[in-house]
């Protein structure tokens, strides 16, 4: 108790300071640096409320001598009232320093005091003269008008900038970077407040006409924590803008994709469809930037995780809802394959790309085969400078459990004696880094025990087959 | 019904007290009070305010007092002032609380008590008045965030927000009124010109002419600033302003050409006493032969260019008002004489500037000379 008590007084001192220095946060600098520090302050000021209301006025006073200071000061910042639950949690703060009963003249002026500034939080706002002159001679509070008005303010902004996007060459209507980086900014601390998505949905979708990014990267990161918290719902066309504008949103996402999936007990192929879909990642992975960064994830995490078979599963689910919702989308949009996976042969792109279910039962073996040819090919070709080798066609490979499946079954259900590409994929898929005669040797054992290998799922099911375990040699894709 | 209508009467007094020094007498127990009947009316009208008999009611009720109060010619309403204003009248008998400093040491105690209890278990139906407080805060922190880092005042009047905001609330407030009493928008428009700064009121009354009618919705009760039938306010407006022609010379004079066009278009009944006003000032000017232009003899008078403007602008709008505008010009013109000389008569030289200003125009469009209409 004692330790937090000295933790408070420094944190106390910290603020008060950066508060001075921010005053009304009306420039540049100050107002960054409050958007950065928002958060933090917020968790301070809970932490003074759960402190002050344990005492009464007088010992507040002989605790902290200058809150009264400290607390118009955040008062006066319009950015910290803005923010989240701030200003309620002022509030609170405020109403600890009014004494029960007051015993001189000085705690009555203080009882008034904190009554002012109370009334000043909430009726707020030094607004143009006029206007505050006309609505009150209508006889209108600012209850009355206030969410009216902002809903105007806001559609009117947000239109604005839908025509400074699209009317690119009436230079006479640009919005100033400088005024956009403005909004941006001033958008961070009222992200999660509903009446302001239509503006922030306009920053993210118009870009405007500066070819380098003017928004701050506080706004995308506000958006962004939004978005992973569900504090804020924006039509995927935003998402995907705000993922292609700020790379560290679009690693962020991922990341917190895997967190959630490493905290979660037991992961059901089911609750990791869940917690996919959940993340809108594959539908913005219909963007082939958006797509090539998330692979690249998945392969690191695959390298940092020695191939788990948990990433391997994550990934082909991965490539099921990302396969769905490229179906989905709008044909007009429809990206070629070959941008998904640039480093593959288009040939090879388009046989793995297709529905095991698609294909006729008849034709199995023959596509099966020519699975096969292609990636051998590919494997085999020793050429330098051809990237990856076996391991790169290997990563191609696993995103499709459902061919490696395939495999298996036909394996099992056919009688005659098994073809040598085939027993070359499975071989293939649970070895990679074997080399020809190691990989012989495996095919022959495929051949005695086929049952032996493998979790053979009845036909129909998506689940793969057990995951290929990835031997320690080092190697590095 | 009776029992709830009295409450009504007593709450707006209430109301009207809370901002007066005589919360001094209060004691926590009247500040209890009143606060339950503001949580009590903010009930029903959340329960019924859809409801026809009952809203009905509570409406001819506040009427009735506006009425009592003579309220239309004097000033704003002192208690409640709209049906809306139900929704939130414990925010407003709060702030109104919060605002005066009158208020007793023990009485401000339990206020805020009541007002901000702290975390707690959040109300799992209404919005709790800490609630609202806190989101009015908030909502108006961003209001002030936008207006000086993000909002430019919007050349065209119209769609400027600020400018739209305050149409909507006169408008509906135009709406009530005349739904209180026949004759009450005029005597109230007439106050308000008497008691606010009259530039910004011209503009409200400009942008309000121009709002697009909405079309009727059945008993929707969502903000206040959307009104069932727009055509009542701005009905109300041009009534006024036509039988006020001193507003009406100041509505003309103050507002520019542009948007008095846009009005005159929407509006035909204002366009006759438009022209007749731009005639009447059009005869005051004389021909300087000196500097061979068009001046006034005072210094109010309105000067040439901005004449010249105002027409240019008539002309510019759809054919009815158009041809109106026009025709009215050759009548004043033929009246005049029927020059064709410039110098001699202020229509004649008119004419022909719009005339070479639409054929200047047509060149620079590149279309053909041809048969302008002008």
């Amino acid at each position: 108790m004692a330790q937090e008590s000295v933790d408070l007084s420094c944190d106390y001192q910290f603020w008060m300071q950066k508060l001075s220095v921010w005053d009304q946060a009306s420039t540049l600098g100050t107002q960054q640096d409050t958007c950065v520090h928002l958060a933090r302050f917020q968790e301070f000021l809970r932490k003074m409320y759960e402190a002050l209301k344990e005492m009464d006025s007088n010992t507040i006073f002989e605790r902290f001598p200058t809150i009264d200071q400290l607390l118009a000061k955040a008062c006066w910042n319009p950015f910290i009232l803005a923010y989240d639950e701030s200003q309620k949690i002022l509030i609170w703060c405020l109403c600890c320093l009014i004494n029960k009963e007051p015993q001189n003249s000085r705690q009555s002026k203080l009882n008034s005091w904190v009554q002012g500034v109370l009334s000043h939080i909430l009726s707020a706002l030094r607004f143009d003269k006029e206007v505050a002159l006309f609505t009150q001679g209508l006889g209108y509070a600012p209850i009355d008008y206030y969410p009216g008005l902002l809903k105007n303010m806001v559609l009117s902004l947000a239109s604005e900038l839908r025509e400074n996007h699209l009317n690119g060459f009436n230079t006479q209507r640009r919005m100033t970077p400088e005024r956009l980086a403005s909004l941006s900014r001033v958008c961070v601390p009222l992200i999660t407040l509903p009446d302001v998505d239509p503006l922030v949905e306009a920053l993210l979708v118009c870009h405007g006409h500066e070819p380098q990014e003017i928004l701050q990267p506080e706004f995308f990161e506000a958006v962004n924590e939004a978005i992973l918290l569900k504090k804020i719902s924006l039509p995927m066309s935003a998402v995907v803008c705000l993922w292609l504008r700020h790379l560290p949103s679009l690693e962020k996402a991922m990341l917190h994709l895997f967190e959630k999936l490493i905290s979660s007990e037991r992961n059901c192929l089911r609750r990791i469809e869940c917690f996919i879909k959940d993340s809108s990642l594959p539908q913005a992975a219909c963007h082939p930037a958006i797509f090539r960064v998330v692979d690249e994830m998945f392969r690191c995490a695959l390298l940092e995780t020695d191939g788990a078979p948990e990433i391997i599963a994550t990934i082909q689910v991965f490539m099921q809802c990302f396969l769905e919702a490229l179906e989905k989308e709008n044909k007009q949009l429809r990206f070629a394959l070959k941008t998904y996976f640039p480093y593959t042969s288009p040939s090879l792109a388009m046989v793995l790309l297709q529905d095991p279910q698609d294909v006729p039962r008849g034709c199995w073996l023959q596509t099966l085969k020519h699975i096969s040819e292609l990636l051998r090919e590919a494997v085999e070709d020793q050429t330098h400078g051809s990237r990856g080798g076996p391991l790169e066609s290997w990563f191609l490979f696993i995103h499709f459990g459902g061919w490696a499946e395939m495999v298996a079954e036909q394996l099992l259900r056919s009688a005659a004696e098994p073809p040598a590409a085939l027993l070359w994929l499975l071989a293939f898929y649970y070895s990679p880094h074997d080399g020809r005669q190691q990989r012989a040797q495996t095919m022959m054992a495929y051949v005695v025990a086929p049952c032996r290998r493998g979790n053979l799922q009845p036909c129909g099911q998506r689940h793969s087959p057990a995951p290929p375990r990835w031997p320690k040699t080092g190697h590095h894709m | 019904m009776e029992s709830l209508l009295q409450h009504l009467d007593r709450f707006s007094e209430l109301l009207a007290v809370s901002r007066t020094a005589h919360v001094r007498t209060w004691d926590p127990v009247t500040v209890r009070r009143a606060l339950q009947w503001a949580r009590y009316l903010r009930h029903i009208h959340r329960r019924f305010g859809r409801h026809g008999p009952i809203r009905t009611a509570l409406e001819r009720r506040l009427h009735n007092q506006w009425r009592q109060e003579g309220v239309f010619g004097r000033g704003p309403v002192p208690g409640l002032a709209s049906f809306q204003a139900l929704g939130h009248c414990d925010v407003l008998l709060s702030l109104r609380l919060l605002e005066n400093q009158a208020l007793g040491d023990a009485a401000r105690h339990h206020l805020v008590q009541q007002l901000f209890p702290g975390p707690g278990v959040p109300d799992a139906d209404e919005e709790t008045l800490q609630e609202s407080l806190a989101r009015l805060a908030r909502c108006g922190s961003a209001v002030h965030m936008l207006r000086f880092n993000g909002y430019r005042k919007n050349l065209n009047l119209q769609e400027d927000s600020l400018m739209k905001t305050q149409a909507d609330l006169l408008l509906e407030r135009l709406q009530e009124v005349g739904k209180a009493e026949a004759e009450g928008p005029a005597r109230f428009l007439s106050s308000l010109w008497e008691r606010l700064p009259q530039n910004n009121f011209l503009k409200v009354i400009a942008v309000a002419l121009l709002q697009p009618p909405l079309s009727p919705r059945p008993q929707e009760e969502s903000e206040p600033s959307i009104h069932k039938t727009p055509g009542e306010g701005s009905q109300a407006l041009v009534h006024w302003l036509l039988g006020n022609s001193e507003v009406f010379a100041a509505f003309c004079r103050a507002l520019p050409a542009g948007l008095l066009t846009l009005v005159t278009s929407r509006h035909p009944a204002l366009s006759p006493v438009y022209l007749g006003l731009l005639t009447d000032w059009g005869q005051r000017l004389h021909y300087d032969l000196q500097k061979g232009i068009w001046v006034g003899t005072e210094s109010q008078d309105v000067p040439w260019e901005e004449l010249h403007n105002r027409f240019q602008s008539l002309c510019q709008a759809p054919p009815p008002l158009k041809d109106k505008v026009l025709t009215a010009l050759e009548t004043c013109k033929a009246q005049d004489g029927d020059f064709e000389v410039p110098g001699l008569s202020i229509w004649t030289d008119l004419l022909l500037a719009l005339r070479s200003g639409a054929f200047r125009k047509r060149q620079v469009l590149g279309l053909s000379p041809g048969l302008s209409s002008v």
